[in-house]
């Protein structure tokens, strides 16, 4: 659940004594309703907070459709809203004032990893680009794809398959031909796993691969064997990122929040023993940004709050967070790269929050399929 | 010369892929072909064969073509007992009557799954090697499904060929009134080919993972309905083996386009394949209503 992120953050601010603006200190109070994940119902909830409720700092719903239903509403209201779960660039490209984001959007999912390429070896130059015909993978590889560009690489084929296939060999069979170092793509989970399953069955061998969704789940791992050894994915956050107090220092930042621990421990006080965080740092995030920025304006009007946020950064538990000015949008944090090593998820990208030095180049098809693993 | 070789890879696989859809739709033309009824949940079946081999090799390390007995026998009592407590009372209803009972049944299957087993995508990695030719690789697996695709339609089709019920079978879907004047028993000719319509099509579960053997998920089966649709129509509503004939078209037609689609400047062709596919099945339609192979 959502909730469970912003009830972290909201705790733990409070605990800190809350937010102080002038001689008044005031308490968080969360005020919830369920938009049963419909377009409609967003709209007049929205609207219901702002009128009846008179509440002035919005915590968006949840994925980019719910969050672009909402947007004009929050807008016309004069509103803040701050989107964690809505990853789309379109939403912050149509003018709001009011709307800003947290999560990475879907511009920065592969960028990070052409970063660390680039890095560990300038010399992988030839990029080639397989991603399913969906609005969001095509937005995230269309950016990816001139990001690469300006960084150097060479792209040396670009396709993309349907949603539903059973059979990439067409695409593949065409792409072992351009010989190429780096592959990224991918879109969901079912056309992940097939990827990378028919790039081992074809023995297309690469220097690096990163792809969409689907690595970041255990049940990738579980579907693909030793196959997945090596291969890379982004994630908006994983647990066990180094993101700390003294990351902070060390990148000149200021720190805000709850530790990881202290996130940890306040998160499975409040969702159970048994659950995982995953995006709700994004959504602790986005309430930690609401108080500092509150703080920075030492005022509760939104459109003050609004503009104390045009230069606001801090380190969280999240990452960074800070926005660009102009559009709202999200250009602080960056996408943590995830790459599987000996049967586990390691966090290898930013240096700043990776537990694991990156795998490269990962092993070769024929040698995953003798056991060689990352990191033997 | 890139061109060729990558057109006969394309045909390659797209032949191996067609001995698996022709498979998996031959249990949707039995069922239309004996008792009219068009199994619109169809997906539903192949999903369930597709985790039993799942299970089967996580749970107990069966090797997935072996759990083809097991779906072949899951599937079969499953149809026995969907025809004898629902499809039974129904045949005598409208077509639209089955057509929702089947939605239903689809639905509720897949639902009941997703109770069981979750919403995740699961698969396994059954690696038993492959061949390599120079021209592209080609891994066990997927001979494997092509095979036993093979084997078992021929088994089918000695069946119907030799034995009293395999004739009787054939009869009914020819003449149903003639068959009983000649002391066919209709119900339970109509019980038998329910389950077996069903037993295959959960059997090419099976199959259909040694061909994918990733991306198994509760609601995978959809996919497979469209395309079985496709391929019962092109080989003739209610011919099994015009399907299994057609199912190997389909699969040459949707990977070998590509190549050819390839050539056009400026297209992405794998989105376009599908196109041609369901233009080509629309023509089909408005020139011959009965199906590519099939009679009159």
């Amino acid at each position: 659940m959502s909730l469970w992120g912003m009830q972290v953050a909201i705790k733990w601010i409070n605990d800190q004594g809350g937010i102080k603006v002038g001689d008044t200190v005031y308490k968080l109070d969360l005020k919830y309703y369920d938009d049963e994940s419909k377009k409609e119902t967003v709209q007049s909830l929205v609207e219901r907070l702002a009128t009846v409720d008179k509440v002035k700092f919005v915590l968006a719903p949840y994925s980019s459709g719910l969050t672009l239903a909402a947007a004009p509403i929050a807008e016309k209201y004069g509103v803040l809203m701050n989107s964690h779960g809505g990853a789309s660039d379109y939403i912050f490209e149509q003018g709001y004032y009011y709307v800003v984001q947290t999560l990475s959007p879907a511009s920065k999912y592969q960028t990070g990893f052409l970063d660390m390429v680039h890095k560990l070896d300038p010399n992988a130059k030839r990029l080639a680009l397989v991603y399913e015909d969906k609005e969001f993978s095509r937005a995230v590889h269309q950016a990816a794809k001139k990001y690469a560009e300006e960084l150097g690489f060479e792209i040396v084929y670009e396709k993309t398959y349907p949603a539903g296939t059973s059979d990439l060999s067409p695409i593949l069979n065409e792409l072992k031909a351009t010989n190429p170092d780096v592959i990224i793509g991918g879109g969901h989970f079912a056309d992940g796993q097939l990827l990378a399953s028919q790039l081992a069955e074809l023995k297309i061998d690469v220097k690096a691969i990163s792809i969409l969704v689907a690595p970041a789940l255990p049940a990738f791992y579980e579907a693909l064997g030793t196959n997945a050894e090596g291969i890379c994915a982004p994630a908006q956050w994983e647990v066990g990122v180094k993101y700390s107090p003294d990351v902070a220092k060390e990148l000149g930042f200021e720190w805000y929040g709850p530790t990881q621990d202290e996130f940890m421990k306040l998160f499975k006080e409040i969702a159970g023993e048994d659950k995982t965080p995953s995006y709700h740092a994004a959504e602790a995030a986005a309430v930690l940004s609401y108080a500092k920025a509150i703080e920075k304006a030492q005022s509760l009007d939104p459109a003050k709050v609004r503009e104390a946020m045009n230069d606001l950064g801090f380190m969280c538990v999240y990452g960074m967070w800070k926005i660009d000015p102009e559009t709202g949008k999200q250009a602080g944090h960056e996408m943590v790269i995830i790459q599987w090593q000996g049967g586990e998820k390691k966090i290898v990208w930013p240096t700043a929050a990776a537990n694991s030095d990156p795998c490269y180049p990962i092993p070769s098809w024929d040698e995953k399929s003798a056991g060689k693993i990352c990191g033997t | 010369m890139a061109f060729f070789e990558q057109l006969a890879s394309n045909l390659i696989y797209g032949m191996l892929l067609g001995g698996v859809y022709g498979l998996a739709t031959m249990g949707l033309s039995l069922i239309f072909g004996v008792l009219r009824v068009v199994n619109v949940g169809h997906g539903a079946f192949i999903m369930l064969g597709a985790f039993t081999a799942f299970w089967m090799f996580t749970l107990y390390s069966i090797p997935p073509i072996a759990s083809i007995v097991m779906a072949l026998v899951i599937g079969l009592a499953l149809g026995y007992l969907i025809f004898m407590s629902v499809m039974r009372r129904l045949l005598d209803a409208p077509e639209l009557s089955t057509l929702l009972a089947m939605f239903g049944i689809g639905i509720f299957i897949e639902e009941l799954a997703k109770f069981f087993w979750g919403p995740d995508y699961v698969g396994y990695s059954w690696n038993i090697g492959g061949i390599s030719f120079p021209i592209t690789e080609i891994p066990f697996t997927k001979i494997c499904a092509f095979i036993s695709s093979i084997i078992i339609a021929a088994l089918l089709y000695i069946w119907f060929q030799r034995t009293k019920l395999g004739k009787a079978i054939r009869a009914v879907v020819e003449d149903r009134e003639g068959a009983m004047v000649c002391g066919v028993d209709v119900n339970r000719i109509y019980a038998l080919s329910f389950a077996l319509g069903i037993g295959l099509t959960v059997l090419s579960g099976v199959l259909v993972t040694l061909f994918t053997p990733v991306g198994i998920n509760v609601y995978m089966g959809g996919d497979y309905t469209l395309k079985a649709f496709v391929i019962a129509v092109l080989g003739g509503l209610g011919s099994p083996w015009g399907a299994f004939y057609a199912g190997f078209i389909f699969g040459l037609l949707e990977n070998g386009s590509y190549t050819l689609l390839g050539l056009i400047p400026g297209v992405e062709p794998f989105g376009l394949t599908r196109f041609v596919s369901f233009a080509g099945l629309l023509v089909i339609l408005l020139v011959k209503p009965t199906g590519l192979l099939g009679g009159e």
